[in-house]
């Protein structure tokens, strides 16, 4: 302070960035006019040069911005990068900072639709209780930090990283696991089909039961039991068709909370999944079981209990007595193991997990290998350095010694960028990188705008402190207009579309915001401390060459 | 640059050009050479890096399961020895089957087939969104810029910008790149990117333009000078932002080489149209307002 135009400046010190240019009075006499009322919100030179007479701005020579507020914003930008650098690098070893998305490190990602069974519409909550139940189905897997969560009304956007089976994961969040016990009105079963043929034996088995007398169209349904033959896959498939009622006569509300485990069973050592169930539930099956035995005993053939997952049979044991207690155990005699050790597992866990409140379908899915996910990241990489390096390269042919500002600024701007990224932290996916790399080009941009800007004025004759000032002022509306535009598309990118693009969305808001931070006030900073110091930059370390000075009058305009 | 281009008056020629390029890109569209992807169709398909045979399309097709209707199976090649293979919407069950089978045809374990089946529900739900992207982000930068600057400016950077979605589109088209999701961005990307380098001009034009009264010569003129003043720069940022996004056509994946070409195309199409389209609309613009104010008194 103590210098002239310690007043003006001291208005402004409350922000680091500032804005009020002090070119020379003539020009901002002009700005001020056709830009009274639509220029900068506020500290824009319009209004102010309104305000002061052009005696007034001969007072305030600083061209650049206080020397002042200029070493705020660089102790700032400092400050940032010495943030940014303990969490990229310091926090945790710099390949583990980042957070890389299903794309670029493998994983599986699905898209459910929920649906009422009947077809109604459903509700949010029940949306988000389904979406909390797959996400503890999820934990139970024991894999890596899952994302869940619920899309628009009725969706639910669900991804897993580095998952080694991603079909069975896909089974077990996408089933309702709705649980039903019923009496099994009349069977029909066929051993030994070959793989290809299960379709046609199960239209054959369908049309022979619902010609029964016990399927009664509207109360009674038909569904079906598939397994692979005792002795492995040469001998075929078991297939078997139920006649049930068509709603179950218990269901998996009877089950205790967590009270589904795999077991081997204490008669066969076979494994099977073991279910404890409620106080009345108990009851309930205890007296399921004795009308089986009760409605069975004149056909002089054991009843058959039916338990279904979904509308798949997965086990139809014979009834020989009530039974009472509480205790019921899903077991498949016919294999040497028992239940395949995949399929107890799932079961253990959607039984556990409770039914999901509205049924669930796959409407899309991916699954990511992990040599793909790699070969991705080193691509997207790649090209973003490649480019990254010749525009570096570029700014520095085309603006010379501004170019070589200009670079700093980018490095700074990837910089803090890349510590934002995991500072937040936002995981990167390949329409993330496309984002990083067209937000280069925005921020390359804002200094070929300002640049371009400060030739011209220097063409006109102007000295390069003034030259460089007007570029700035000048510029920062164009620039400014332009990124909001920007900045909108980004946000109805974000608003509209489903979680790949969101990604890139998010990328480059936060690329456009931090690109123009980098590009007009860092630079400024640099360059006005530059100029501080007495460091004279003539027009051809600019890349104006000295034959254009003063060759190119202003155009006359009007 | 270009000080003797007349930006203005020559709009019977830009036009023209333009005009043929885009009859050539709606045509395209219009003869259905739009090659639409999983995500907007529904669909399986499966990726392969690092295969270690080379089959032939048809060893490959020839390895899916029964169920599968040939004909609709394509096969892409992802460099020197990655695949892309892409079959209508599949069962569960047929899709292990198919990912099985592509494993073994291909020597790589199953869990590095990559898959991506979308239902054809979902493919229209994608659609719909995206139709919804573009047209919520027209209608919001038109009233922004209207806002910011006035109407006729509004207008002319509209023309510009289906220009350049319309030009976007039909190369995609005419060289039959497949449209994903990632295509849509890339168009609003587009979007984005050529009305920002439409503003850059009309800034200077607002810049220029007189406060008070209205001569067609002296605005055209000023808006040929405000062209020129500004012309380097716009041909600087192209090249900057072109250069980068080569780079992702020339070393980036499959997703990200298509993301490039829609950004090559879009962002050559939105410098020209900048210079070549949304000035000129903007004077003739003014020319027919003036001439209508006047005319009604007259008539």
């Amino acid at each position: 302070m103590g210098r002239p135009g310690a007043e003006e400046s001291g208005q402004e010190s409350g922000s680091a960035v500032c804005f009020c240019v002090r070119a020379w009075p003539e020009y901002s006499r002009r700005v001020g006019a056709t830009q009274t009322g639509r220029g900068l919100p506020r500290a824009g030179p319009g209004p102010a040069s309104d305000r002061r007479s052009s005696d007034e701005l001969e007072l305030c020579p600083e061209f650049m911005g206080t020397r002042r507020n200029n070493l705020i914003v660089m102790g700032l930008v400092v400050i940032l990068l010495g943030v940014a650098a303990y969490l990229i690098f310091i926090r945790q070893p710099v390949t583990e900072s980042t957070q890389l998305g299903l794309d670029l490190q493998g994983g599986v990602s699905a898209q459910l639709k929920g649906s009422q069974t009947g077809g109604g519409k459903v509700t949010r909550e029940e949306m988000e209780l389904a979406s909390n139940l797959i996400r503890q189905r999820i934990d139970r897997l024991g894999v890596a930090e899952p994302d869940v969560r619920v899309q628009g009304d009725d969706q639910i956007t669900v991804q897993i990283p580095g998952v080694e089976n991603p079909e069975e994961v896909i089974d077990i969040i996408g089933s309702t696991a709705q649980l039903g016990f019923y009496r099994v009105l009349d069977s029909e079963i066929q051993q030994g089909i070959p793989q290809d043929e299960v379709p046609e034996a199960r239209t054959e088995i369908e049309e022979d039961l619902k010609d029964d007398d016990a399927f009664q169209d509207g109360e009674a349904k038909v569904l079906f039991e598939k397994s692979p033959m005792p002795g492995g896959g040469g001998g075929g498939t078991y297939v078997a068709g139920y006649v049930l009622n068509e709603t179950p006569d218990m269901t998996g509300d009877a089950i205790q909370q967590d009270g589904a485990t795999v077991e081997p069973s204490p008669t066969t050592g076979k494994r099977q999944v073991s279910i404890q169930l409620t106080g009345e539930g108990g009851r309930q099956f205890g007296d399921l079981t004795q009308e089986i035995v009760s409605e069975a005993a004149p056909t002089g053939q054991p009843g058959l209990l039916a338990i279904s997952l979904d509308e798949d049979v997965i086990s139809a044991p014979q009834v020989t007595e009530p039974i009472i207690g509480g205790q019921v155990s899903i077991s498949n005699d016919g294999l040497p193991e028992g239940l395949p050790e995949d399929e107890a597992t799932q079961l253990e866990t959607v039984l556990n997990t409770g039914a999901l409140p509205v049924s669930m379908e796959v409407i899309a899915q991916n699954t990511v290998g992990p040599t793909l996910g790699t070969a991705s990241l080193r691509s997207g990489l790649t090209a973003g350095l490649v480019g990254f390096a010749l525009v570096l390269v570029l700014l520095l042919v085309i603006y010379r010694a501004l170019g070589l500002v200009a670079d700093l600024a980018l490095l700074i701007y990837a910089f803090l960028l890349w510590g934002i990224v995991v500072a937040v932290p936002i995981t990167m996916t390949l329409p993330g990188i496309a984002g990083i790399v067209l937000s280069v080009g925005v921020a390359a941009d804002a200094n070929i705008v300002i640049f371009e800007r400060i030739k011209e004025e220097i063409r006109r004759g102007k000295t390069s402190r003034t030259a460089i000032a007007a570029g700035y002022e000048k510029g920062f509306r164009a620039i400014l207009d332009g990124n909001v535009t920007t900045l909108i598309t980004a946000f109805i990118l974000f608003a509209l579309s489903s979680s790949t693009v969101r990604g890139f969305a998010v990328l480059l808001v936060i690329g456009v915001v931090v690109s123009m931070f980098t590009a007009i006030v860092v630079t400024r900073a640099l360059l006005g401390l530059l100029s501080d110091r007495g460091v004279h930059l003539p027009p051809g370390m600019m890349g104006v060459s000295k034959k254009s000075i003063g060759q190119q009058q202003p155009e006359r305009v009007r | 640059m270009f000080p003797n281009l007349d930006f203005v008056g020559g709009w019977r020629i830009w036009f023209a050009i333009s005009g043929a390029l885009l009859l050539l890109s709606a045509g395209a569209i219009g003869i259905g050479r739009l090659n639409l992807g999983i995500d907007f169709q529904g669909g399986a398909q499966f990726t392969v890096v690092n295969a270690e045979s080379q089959p032939s399309d048809e060893e490959i097709a020839g390895a899916l399961p029964a169920g599968i209707d040939r004909e609709a199976v394509l096969v892409q090649t992802l460099g020197d020895d990655g695949y892309e293979v892409r079959t209508p919407v599949l069962s569960e069950g047929e899709r292990r089957e198919a990912q099985d089978a592509l494993s073994e045809v291909f020597g790589v374990q199953a869990d590095e087939v990559g898959v991506t089946n979308v239902s054809a529900a979902f493919g229209g739900q994608v659609r719909n969104q995206a139709l919804q992207a573009v047209a919520a982000a027209l209608i919001v930068i038109v009233v922004f810029i209207s806002f910011r600057f006035e109407f006729g400016f509004a207008l002319a950077a509209m023309v510009a910008l289906v220009h350049d979605i319309l030009m976007t589109v039909g190369f995609y088209a005419i060289v039959q790149r497949e449209v994903s999701l990632v295509t849509v961005v890339a168009v609003l990307t587009v979007l984005g990117y050529s009305i920002y380098d439409t503003i850059i001009i009309f800034d200077r034009i607002r810049e220029n333009a007189p406060t008070v009264g209205y001569n067609r010569r002296r605005f055209d003129e000023m808006v040929n000078v405000s062209i020129r003043q500004v012309v380097r720069r716009s041909i600087y940022t192209s090249v900057f932002s072109l250069i980068p996004i080569t780079a992702l056509l020339i070393f980036g994946e499959a997703t990200l080489a298509d993301f490039a070409f829609a950004l090559l195309v879009g962002i050559a199409a939105g410098t020209y149209s900048s210079i070549f389209i949304a000035s000129p609309v903007l004077a003739l613009y003014k020319a027919w307002r003036a001439g209508r104010l006047r005319s009604p008194r007259t008539a």
